[in-house]
């Protein structure tokens, strides 16, 4: 009897782990066929890369930007899913339209910035949507991984608006220390040090519509900015004169070039001495200070020094 | 050497008054100073060690500093606060002396007079062996210097600090440059305040041979005679020339 017993348990042990067995297979194959886009097996750093991107995570895949034929379940080469409408790789100019199938408002806002102007005038170099977001690997605005996330919003356009040969390259007169200067403001040195409720690029300057600050509608148009400082959320409620709202917030740029700005900047005399003072201030009290300490701990700390100095020396003191 | 040895002599064969009196201290600061003192020296430390942090953001002690105390957020509260309290400790200095404290404006031995100038020469002599050291009195010429840049100080970083806390509020009165002007005027201002604690005050108070590890006046408020003989030897004199004239007057303790 209980040998019997015994090879039952056993049969019925053995028949459940087939069971199982067969049932992890199947998943494991049915997951894996799920993730399997075909591209995959030529395109492995690109798909690797697509797996952090949002997109992938609400499942879409290559096909949805690249065209051609879906085809998740496809064998190891598939030259079908290049047919159809496959587009490969998008031009600058093209780029666009692709998030424009579902970003339907943000690719209107962006029709109207400044970088969307420049690539129409045939300069393709002008940031489009990858540029900001990433290519492969676009991640939420949310994740602090992400290019266009707030934190890294000065980085990302540092890419290109600190490249002194491309910001020449089509437009003579793009500033190239745009982030120099604005490290220098309360902004960068809060959001350094991990204070997020502080404006960064975007912004003063709107994520999308992105315009000169001479265009009259752009938000950093000076008439536009008391109500772009006094947006809920950041100064809201202050009194805001047309005047007083119109400050620098790049200014301070003679304390990284030496050069005043009184003599670069094109601002009306009137105006000029509003914002900077009646000359330089900043580049002449920053001045004063620096000779100012530099001397007084100089004096003082070579009088620590040789106050050191005299006790190896035998005199009397008192 | 030879010095050295006549030093020796001289220290053994003190007159005899010094080793029969009993110990001797002489006041140095009321408590009213000292409190003040101690409120300066916990409102300037929570200060230097919020504010250095925004002064230099891209160092790598910044964040692990803003991280310690708690928090940008915090460390900005930290900030408000320690200033708040800065500049309520000014104004009761000021209004103290001003007004409750009964000595003559004029005869405070505070200001700085002819002969200050003339110990900042001695004494830069003095370190060279070119002269003997200079004899202070109630105050010596460093002590003035502490007092006053720490008054010229608070007062800018006091008015600066304002403007910075309220920029909007202080922009309907100034133009936008003086506001820019202000974060200037404030870091380096502080920058200067705190080389010159940490580096001139500190050695004068703390590292200096004399007082090594520190000067106990900050807590007791007192002087022992030695000190008082060797730091201010005029102020010294002209005690015991009071203690003599009156010889039932306890010493000024």
């Amino acid at each position: 009897m209980l040998f019997i017993n015994r090879s039952l348990c056993s049969l019925l042990i053995s028949k459940y782990a087939l069971f199982l067995i067969i049932v992890f297979f199947l998943s494991v194959s049915a997951v894996s066929a799920q993730q399997d886009v075909s591209c995959y097996h030529c395109h492995t750093q690109v798909v690797t890369q697509f797996r952090n991107n949002v997109h992938y995570q609400m499942g879409f895949n290559c096909a949805d930007c690249h065209g051609g034929k879906e085809e998740p379940n496809a064998s190891v080469i598939s030259a079908d899913v290049m047919s159809g409408n496959f587009i490969g790789k998008p031009s600058r100019e093209n780029i666009t339209g692709i998030c424009s199938k579902c970003h339907v408002q943000e690719a209107k806002d962006y029709k109207q910035s400044i970088h969307w102007e420049q690539i129409q005038k045939g300069h393709p170099e002008a940031a489009t949507c990858t540029d900001c977001h990433g290519i492969h690997e676009i991640r939420a605005i949310s994740d602090p991984k992400s290019s266009s996330n707030h934190q890294n919003s000065p980085a990302t356009c540092a890419k290109c608006h600190a490249n002194k040969e491309l910001m020449s390259a089509w437009y003579y007169g793009i500033k190239t220390d745009r982030f120099d200067t604005y490290k220098e403001s309360f902004h960068w040195k809060a959001l350094r040090n991990g204070y997020n409720i502080v404006a960064t690029c975007a912004d003063c300057h709107n994520n999308h519509i992105t315009k000169s600050h001479t265009d009259p509608t752009s938000s950093t148009y000076p008439a536009n900015l008391p109500k772009t400082c006094g947006k809920a959320g950041c100064h809201p409620g202050v009194r805001f004169d047309a005047e007083v709202a119109l400050g620098f917030v790049h200014d301070k740029e003679s304390l990284h070039t030496g050069e005043l700005v009184f003599n670069k900047t094109n601002l009306d005399p009137k105006l000029k001495t509003y914002y900077l003072g009646p000359f330089d201030l900043a580049y002449w009290i920053a001045l004063f200070f620096k000779i100012l300490t530099t001397g007084v701990i100089g004096v003082f700390a070579g009088m620590v020094v040789l106050d050191f100095l005299s006790r190896f020396k035998l005199q009397k003191r008192w | 050497m030879a010095k050295l040895k006549v030093l020796e002599v001289s220290d053994t064969e003190r007159p005899k008054v010094d080793t029969t009196m009993s110990e001797v201290y002489f006041k140095r600061f009321t408590f009213n100073q000292l409190v003040e003192h101690w409120v300066m020296i916990g409102s300037f430390m929570l200060l230097v060690v919020t504010g250095m942090p925004v002064k230099f953001p891209d160092a790598w002690w910044s964040p692990v500093i803003i991280n310690l105390v708690g928090g940008f957020e915090m460390r900005t509260q930290i900030h408000h606060a320690a200033g708040i309290t800065m500049v309520l400790l000014g104004v009761y200095h000021v209004t103290y002396h001003l007004f409750i404290d009964k000595e003559s404006l004029l005869e405070r031995k505070v200001w700085p007079t002819l002969k200050d100038a003339k110990d900042f020469w001695q004494t830069i002599l003095f370190y060279f062996g070119k002269a003997e050291h200079p004899k202070y009195g109630r105050y010596s010429w460093k002590e003035k210097f502490d007092y006053w840049g720490a008054f010229w100080g608070m007062v800018m970083l006091c008015v600066t600090g304002l403007v910075m806390m309220f920029p909007f509020v202080a922009m309907d009165y100034i133009p936008y440059a003086y506001v820019h002007l202000s974060t200037i005027v404030h870091t380096d201002e502080a920058l200067l305040a705190t080389l010159f604690i940490f580096i001139v005050h500190w050695w004068n108070v703390h590292y200096s041979p004399e007082v090594f590890p520190m000067s106990k006046a900050w807590l007791t408020g007192n002087l022992s005679e030695e000190q008082m003989k060797h730091e201010h030897p005029l102020e010294y004199e002209e005690v015991m020339k009071q203690m003599q004239k009156g010889e039932d007057t306890p010493p000024k303790a």
